[in-house]
Order: C-alpha cells, then structure tokens, then sequence
C-alpha cells in the first residue's frame, strides 16, 4: 500500500478550505461509487508516454474521457475513445446543470484530473470549489490544494506506483 | 459601375451568391472624408454603454477561477467568501471576483495612461502643442479616441481633452471598488469593459504622441530590423542597459551619444517595450536601429546577473521591484527617472552631472534618481564609459565560474523545493542531478522555459543561487540567443485598409491573429514562433507587438531566418507585422475600427456600440496573449473584448480569475438581427468566447482558425476558414473536429476537394438532405448562407425600428 498522503507543503495557499489528502485505495473507492465519473486529462501526458499509458489503463476501465489541450491524439492514437474539450469551457459546462454532458445523457458527479499543470489545474478547481457541488480528485505529482480530493506530492517512482495501485483497484 | 448610387445597397432574395466589391471602396472611403454627424455616445460615462456590455454578458458568461478564497479588503474582514458566500458587507464570492478583475483592468489602464499623460506633456512642453499628428498615410488618425471621444484629434493640443477623459473615468471606476456598494458582478463585468475600452484610448493619445514627435515609423511596412537576443549584445563594451515602458529619456540618451559622436562606443541595449521603441526612435527615414534589443522582461535579471550591463536606466511599468539590490551586488549604478520608480534613491534631477557622477563612480551612492531628461541624457552616457573601466579593475565578477558551478551542483540534495516554488515547476532538481555528471542539456531546457523570477533561489535550503547555476550552465545556449525584430511600424495606414478590408470582411483572408503580451509563457518561447508560422503560411495577418514581437524575433529557419526575414510586413494575409510596443496595440482595436469607417462607411464618431456591433459580426480577428502576466494584458485583452474580439490567454492567465464563455449547445445564445428586416437569425457558435485559456499551442492553432469565423463570412470565405479549422484540427489533434458540420451553411462552404467526402458524412452522420445530382445540401444546416444579410446584435439598427 502507497501512502500518498504524506507531504501536502504548499508555498502559496487559496484560503482556508483545502483538498483532503488521500490513498490510491480511497480514490478506487470513490470513483467505483460514483455513477457518472469523468476522466478529464490534460496534456503533460504528451510529454510522459508511462502517464499516457496510466491513462489508458484508467479508461480502459470503462471511465468517460473529457481529453483537453491536444491529449486528444494520444488517446486516439492508442485506439481509446475520448472527446477533445478546452479545459476551461469544460469547467464552464460541468457547472451548468442543464449540459447534458459528452454523451448527451446527463452531467457527472465525480471528476478525476490527471495530466495538468499545477498551476493552471488548481485555477480551474478553484471554480469547482467555490461555485458547484461537484466532488473532484486529482491524481497529479503535487497536492492540488483546491481539488476535493487530492495526492500529496510525490516522488516520480512513488506517482508510478500510486497509479498503478489505484488503477488495480477500479 | 460609376452610375451605382453611393450609399447603402441591398439585394434581396440573392443566395449562393459571391460578390467581390472593388470600386466601392472608393466611393465609401469618399463618404468617410465627408464630415460625420457625431454618434449616440461621445465619451460615455460609466453606465453609458450597460446595455451592450450586458447583451455581450448573456452570450458571454462570466467563468469565475478565485486567486483567493479571502477577501482583506477593508476591516469588516477578512473575510472567507469560500463557496460563493457572503462577506460581512455582503459582497459573495462571484462579485468580488469581478471586482477583483475590475482593479485589474483599471490598473492596467492607468499604467499605459499614466504613460500616455506622461509623454503627451513631455513632448507638449518639448514640441508645442500646435505640433501635428503625423503617423502615415492615413486621415483617420486615432480610430480608438475618435470612436469613443468623438474627438478627432489633429495635434498633440487635441489629445489633452482626450487624456483627461480617460483619467476622470478611470477614477469613477476606482471609486466602485470601494467596500459595499456595487453587488452585482454583472456590473462589475461592465464596469471592467469600460476600463477596458479607456485603456486602448490611454495607449492610442500615448502611441499617436510618440510618432509624431520622435521620428518612429510612420505605418511603414520596410521599418528597418533589429538586433535581438542576449548573445547580440557586445560585452567587450561599456554597455548601457534601459529596461522599461518609456522611451523619452532614452531618446535624450541617444541624442547626447550621437552628437558627441560616442554612440560606436557605448553598447547600448534595452529590455522590455522601452527597448522596442528605442528600436523605434528616429526610423522613419529608415536607417539601422539605435539600440539592441536585450528581450522581455523574462530576461531582466538573467541580464543583470550576467553581470554585462555597466550602467542600468529604468523608467516604468514592467521593471523587477528589486533592479537596485540585484544591480548593487555587481556594482552597477542605476539610474530611475520617472515617479513611478524611484527605489528609495536620492533625488539628483537638479545636481550637476559631475557631482552625481561622482558619487556614482565612488560607490557612495548605488543609484540616483534623475526626473530631469535632459540631464538623463548627457548624465547616462558619460557614466557607462567611466564605470566599465572600474568595474573591470574591480574584477566584478557575476555567474559563478566552471569550478564553483561544479561545487554548487553538488551542494544540491535533491529535496526538490526549487520545483514546487517554481511558477512552472520547472525540473530543475533534474536539472541538478544530471547536471552533476557534467550533463547540462537539462538546465538548458530550464532556462528556455523559465521565466527569470529568482523564486528558486529563495527556496533552496543549500543556499544554491539557483538561477546563477542555470544561467552558467546554459551559457552555450544563450551565446546562440540571437535574432530580428522589425521595428514597430506604428498603424495600419487608411490605404492598407482600403486594399485588404474587403478581404477580412468576406473571410477570403481567413483572420487577423495579433499575438500580443508578455512573457510568461506556459511551455517555452518557441511556441509562439511555431504558432506564428503556421498561421502565416496559411495566408492569416500576424499582428504583434511587445514582449511576443520581440520573443517571435528569437528563432531561425533552416535559412538562418527570422519570421521577420521569411514573411512580409504588408498588411495582406500571410504577412507578419510588428506594430510596436505595449501602447501600439491600441493599433490592432484600431485596425478592426478602421475597417468599419473606411470599408464599410460606418460612422465611428463617438459611436462606439454601433462600431464594436460591426467589428463583432465581420472581422474575423482573435487575439492571443500566450504568455500575459501583467495587469496591462487583462486591460489590452477586455478593451478588445468589449469590441467583440476574442482574447486567448496561456494557461498562467486563469490567475487573471475570470474568463467569458459562451455555450455552443443553448441555441438562443447564437443568434443576431438581420438589420435587413429586424428577423433574428441564428449563426454559428464563433466565436465561442470573449476570453478565455488555452493549454498548449496544439490546442490553440485550430481554436484560432475557428474562431476567425463570423457571420459576414462569404462561402469562399468561411470555405477557406473551415478548411483551416478542419486541416488544423487533424495536424494537431489528430482527429477531425466533432462540431465542423455546425459552420456548414450550404455546400459551397465546403472544400472543394472534399466536398463529395463531407457530404457523405453529412447524410451519414447528421441525417442531412443531400441532392446528389446537383450536389447540393436540401436541409440540415441551422444557419444560412446570405451574403445579403446584416447581422447586427442591435434592434434599433434594423430597417423600421427607428
Ligand atoms: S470588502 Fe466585504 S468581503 Fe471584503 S473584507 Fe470588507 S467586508 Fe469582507
Ligand atoms: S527563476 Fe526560473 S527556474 Fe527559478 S523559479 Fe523562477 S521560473 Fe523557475
Ligand atoms: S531546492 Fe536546492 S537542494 Fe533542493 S532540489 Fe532544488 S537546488 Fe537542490
């Protein structure tokens, strides 16, 4: 068992209401639960091929895929399914209760973030936090303050092993 | 053609109808020379345009990203605003933030005005105020302060009425900050797109005074090139290092070097826009520029740390709050010569140039403050080549040298602090480790990715100067650092609108793409060079000005050429024009306001809803502001949000807290008045924002090709624009883009090669009535292809309403 809850140092901090630290194995949980999750993945994972395939395997498990910034071709060009959205008209979206989502069935309850740069990340939860109900996880190498839940930050080898933890257990 | 009335001309009942407009553009531009009535709102106050910002609102949602979830702002606080909450004077969460980017804004706005205020009396106390405005071939002289001011402005004299506007509104806008009062963030929001709007005034009534009285580029496509880079600049020299926004006591400095004949032996460079417009200074004859340009503001203190510049002059605006310690630990003296800027240093202004010198040259003093420019001038020059010989003597010595780089690389623990403060969260404990076996491909990729902010340095537990060590160990890399920039020509002159609007309008030229702003880029500045090129090879009109003119100026083709060598610099598609400084993009709002009043006979005059209404159905322009960290860019982005073109900021700019987003998928947002008959009539969803984020240049380049679209758009037009969208789309994303069908109004809006291929998935995918005799699409498309129709978001605009 990963621990990932360990070291949540921030240098700059939002406010008083900050993301809860937590296990791969809380996160499955979570995400199993869930009745609409959503995969929104972000483009560092273009410059990562072990991330990339991380991201696979966490779709491959049968979670819907919001793919922003140009992580689109990845995906497709491993043969998964997802559909490209701008991050921030995303976000935009998710809040708006009558969007009916990248399918056209309905919005989600449950948002997993992977793949994003902290700082532009933690901007985008911040409107997630402030303005809608929506719980939401990031499962990046450094603590996002401002998700719902969130990994600590952690060494290189530490987010490999953490992923594949929480990946087995979906 | 001549007996076709002048005026208006409708063709009803005309589709699929392609009509290219050729000798009424001189019959309209006949129109404009004729005196114009004034229009509804000559120098609105706060409130006066509401209603157009409101209907831009409902379309255009503001998208709140909080910075902070507190507020401090008066002693009823702090107060936690977590969740949308109230504070106790009853503000939430929402109208504080637009609030906060309302302060923004008008920060922004001051700075360039403030600028503005500052030159205009400088060159009225210098020139007169009878002296004319001269910035080229145009008659139409400042579009901004004319559309809003309804002044047309003929001399310096004629801007003061216009600066003073600017000034009382901006304070009006300062006063709503105030605790309590304003609740509502939709006001805010309007609010903020007035500051918006002052501010392009602000930066025009600074531009139009520059021009006119220093000798800059008159709207002139062959404004020389200059050096750029950090390995352009001659470190065997004294050198004279200006960093800042305002050119005026610079110009006194090159003055004084050109007449006493030293100017061969000073290097003297710049930073920031200052350093543009020094490239500016005295060019309109052409002539090879004054000054070197050093870079952005990303390179002030690796500059400085590189230990090169002998003397450094600072004016305002973008300049590190710590140029006087940094330059103090080197010995070099600085020298502030506006109020905004004075770092605690005594004020010389009314010494003798001896005495400062002096003073200087000793150490007794680190710096002076010298608000008098003339004696800048002569003060300036003559320290530089008196502190160079010293600071050699003194064995100065800035980056560490190979041995003590060596030590301080393996000082590093690994405990990857420096990462986590680092704005980018750049690699840098990478960096250390690979750094240590001699491998220092790692810090080169860090120092072309990093910003310059020395946020590293204060984190290190070791007390490793960590920018020094990148810097060093990049030091091959930036020895190669060195390009052109063209010199900033100024406007887009009344004949270039005359030859290219009816291209923009129709969509023949798919769009206008101004890169604008500052440094903080998210991946590198190579990004910009690579957008700006693929763009340029697709026939787009590049515009830029500032910092993202001088960073497209860094990179070299397999011809060894800048984009500057490799494209034009007409105003026609496929041609890459550098404006100017931060105050030149007053030029690129300016560009959209000349094409209504030239090309389409529009009266701007002090007309600013009905002429923004006009940019915003017809000219396919976006703005990009990759690497935007100032307040000046939210202010630059929301003036021209508040004409209906659309801003694209890097991801750094979601800390500017709030973006405006359409929803493509709520039809009522998407529909316009045909002024023909006052019928709505729905169009595309473009463009789809007023401001917002984009992750990756990838992502940007066919977002950029969609959003040029506009309802004006000809079938060539939106067939051109769609295929860029389309090939763009699968360059990048590898996929073709899920909503291109939505932009289809009839099948000539369809490649021509791929027209029978896009049908078929028309039939196949979205249930669309194809005539596959004729080729023609029966039903489907949303939108209609009228090349007769006059959208307009404005009732009172259309036939009967008044
Ligand atoms: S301005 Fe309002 S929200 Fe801010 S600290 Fe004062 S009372 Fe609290
Ligand atoms: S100076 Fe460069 S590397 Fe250091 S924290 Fe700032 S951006 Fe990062
Ligand atoms: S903060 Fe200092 S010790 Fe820690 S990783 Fe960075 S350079 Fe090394």
């Amino acid at each position: 068992m990963v621990d990932t809850t360990k070291n949540t140092l921030v240098y700059t901090t939002w406010g008083p209401k900050s993301a809860k630290p937590v296990n791969p194995i809380t996160i499955s949980k979570l995400v199993s639960k869930a009745k609409r999750p959503l995969l929104v993945a972000g483009s560092e994972l273009m410059k990562d091929e072990v991330m990339l395939e991380k991201a696979v395997a966490i779709a491959s498990k049968g979670i819907p895929v919001a793919a922003t910034g140009h992580s689109i071709k990845g995906f497709l060009d491993k043969g998964v399914e997802a559909k490209y959205n701008n991050i921030h008209s995303l976000a935009h979206f998710l809040g708006d209760k009558n969007w009916t989502g990248l399918d056209g069935k309905g919005g989600y309850d449950l948002i997993l973030f992977f793949g994003h740069k902290k700082y532009y990340l933690n901007q985008v939860l911040s409107g997630f936090k402030n303005f809608t109900d929506l719980k939401t996880i990031a499962i990046e190498r450094h603590f996002m303050q401002n998700a719902s839940f969130s990994f600590g930050n952690l060494k290189p080898d530490l987010h490999v092993e953490a992923l594949d933890e929480l990946i087995e257990n979906l | 053609m001549s007996n076709v009335p002048k005026g208006q001309i409708s063709i009803e009942e005309l589709e699929n109808v392609h009509i290219t407009i050729g000798k009424i553009v001189g019959a309209i531009e006949e129109k404009y020379e004729k005196t114009e009535a004034g229009g509804m709102t000559p120098k609105p106050g706060v409130s006066a345009l509401r209603d157009w910002d409101h209907s831009l609102l409902s379309r255009y949602q503001p998208v709140y990203t909080p910075m902070c979830d507190q507020c401090c702002y008066c002693t009823f606080g702090k107060c936690d605003l977590t969740g949308n909450k109230e504070g106790a004077c009853g503000i939430n969460m929402e109208g504080h933030q637009a609030r906060e980017f309302l302060l923004r804004v008008i920060t922004g706005a001051a700075a360039h005005s403030g600028h503005g205020r500052h030159i205009l009396h400088y060159l009225t106390d210098k020139y007169g105020k009878d002296h004319p405005i001269d910035v080229g071939p145009s008659n139409l002289l400042a579009p901004n302060i004319q559309t809003v001011t309804g002044i047309e402005p003929k001399t310096l004299g004629d801007l003061e009425p216009a600066i003073e506007y600017v000034e009382e509104q901006l304070t009006q806008l300062l006063a709503t900050v105030h605790m309590g009062q304003e609740g509502a963030a939709i006001d805010f929001e309007s609010k903020a797109l007035h500051g918006g709007m002052l501010d392009h005034v602000g930066m025009e009534i600074s531009d139009l005074a520059q021009i006119s009285c220093l000798g800059m580029p008159k709207s002139d496509p062959e404004a020389p090139l200059a050096e750029i880079g950090m390995g352009c600049i001659d470190a065997t020299k004294p050198m004279l290092l200006a960093i800042g926004h305002n050119v005026a006591g610079v110009a006194n400095i090159i003055d004084y070097m050109e007449e006493k004949g030293i100017a061969d032996q000073v290097e003297l460079g710049g930073l920031c826009c200052t350093a543009i417009d020094m490239t500016r200074y005295q060019m309109d004859q052409g002539g090879v520029p004054h000054a070197k340009v050093v870079g952005t503001l990303a390179k002030e203190l690796k500059m400085i740390r590189s230990g090169i510049p002998d003397v450094i002059v600072v004016d305002e605006q973008c300049v590190r709050a710590d140029v006087l310690q940094e330059a103090s630990r080197l010995s070099i003296p600085v020298i502030t010569t506006n109020d905004k800027i004075m770092y605690g240093l005594p004020n010389r202004s009314n010494d003798n140039v001896d005495d400062i010198i002096e003073d200087l040259t000793s150490g007794k003093e680190k710096g002076a403050l010298v608000l008098d420019l003339d004696l800048l001038g002569e003060l300036a020059p003559r320290l530089t080549l008196e502190m160079s010989p010293i600071r050699k003597e003194k064995g100065i010595k800035a980056l560490p040298n190979e041995e003590e780089l060596k030590v301080l690389i393996d000082k590093c623990v690994q405990c990857n602090a420096c990462e986590l403060v680092c704005p980018n969260n750049l690699p840098i404990m990478k960096a250390m480790e690979i750094g240590a076996d001699g491998d220092f491909t790692k810090f080169e990729f860090v120092h072309d990715q990093c910003a310059g902010c020395g946020r590293c340095d204060q984190a290190c537990p070791k007390e490793i100067p960590v920018l020094d060590v990148i810097e060093k160990a990049s030091q091959k890399a930036i020895m190669e650092e060195k390009g052109h920039i063209r010199s900033g020509r100024g406007q887009i002159s009344d004949p270039d609108i005359r030859a290219e609007g009816v291209n923009l309008v129709m969509g023949t030229t798919p769009g206008i793409i101004a890169l604008v702003g500052c440094s903080n880029y998210p991946d590198g500045t190579k990004d910009l060079y690579k957008m700006a090129d693929e763009m340029l090879r697709r026939n787009y009109i590049v515009l830029t000005s500032g910092c993202s003119a001088m960073d497209l100026g860094m990179y070299k083709d397999e011809n060894g050429e800048t984009l500057y060598e490799k494209y034009p610099s007409k105003f026609l598609g496929g041609n890459l024009i550098n404006v100017g400084s931060c105050v030149s993009n007053s030029h690129i709002t300016g560009t959209a306001i000349k094409v209504a009043a030239i090309f389409a006979q529009r009266n701007i005059t002090g007309n600013f809803e009905e002429t923004a209404d006009y940019i915003m159905n017809r000219i396919g322009a976006v703005g990009v502001a990759w690497g935007a960290y100032s307040q000046k860019a939210a202010s630059i982005g929301t003036g021209c949000n508040r004409y209906g073109i659309p801003v694209v900021v890097g991801p750094h700019g979601s800390k500017y807290r709030r973006a405006l987003i359409g929803k493509p998928y709520v039809e009522e947002d998407w529909k316009v008045f045909d002024a023909r008959n006052g019928e709505e009539m729905p169009i595309s969803a473009s463009p789809e924002f007023l401001l917002t984020t984009v992750e990756t240049v990838e992502e940007l380049m066919p977002m950029l090709a969609k959003n040029c679209i506009r309802p004006s758009d000809n079938n060539m037009g939106r067939m051109i624009k769609l295929t860029h969208y389309m090939e763009l789309s699968q360059k990048y994303l590898g996929h073709m883009p899920e909503d291109w069908y939505k932009f289809v109004r009839s099948e000539t809006d369809l490649p021509l090669a791929k027209r029978e291929e896009l049908l078929k998935i028309l039939e196949k995918d979205q249930g669309w009535e194809i005539d596959w005799k004729r080729k023609k699409i029966l039903s489907g498309p949303t939108t209609k292809l009228d090349v007769t129709a006059q959208p307009t978001n404005l009732k009172r605009l259309c036939k009967g309403e008044c």
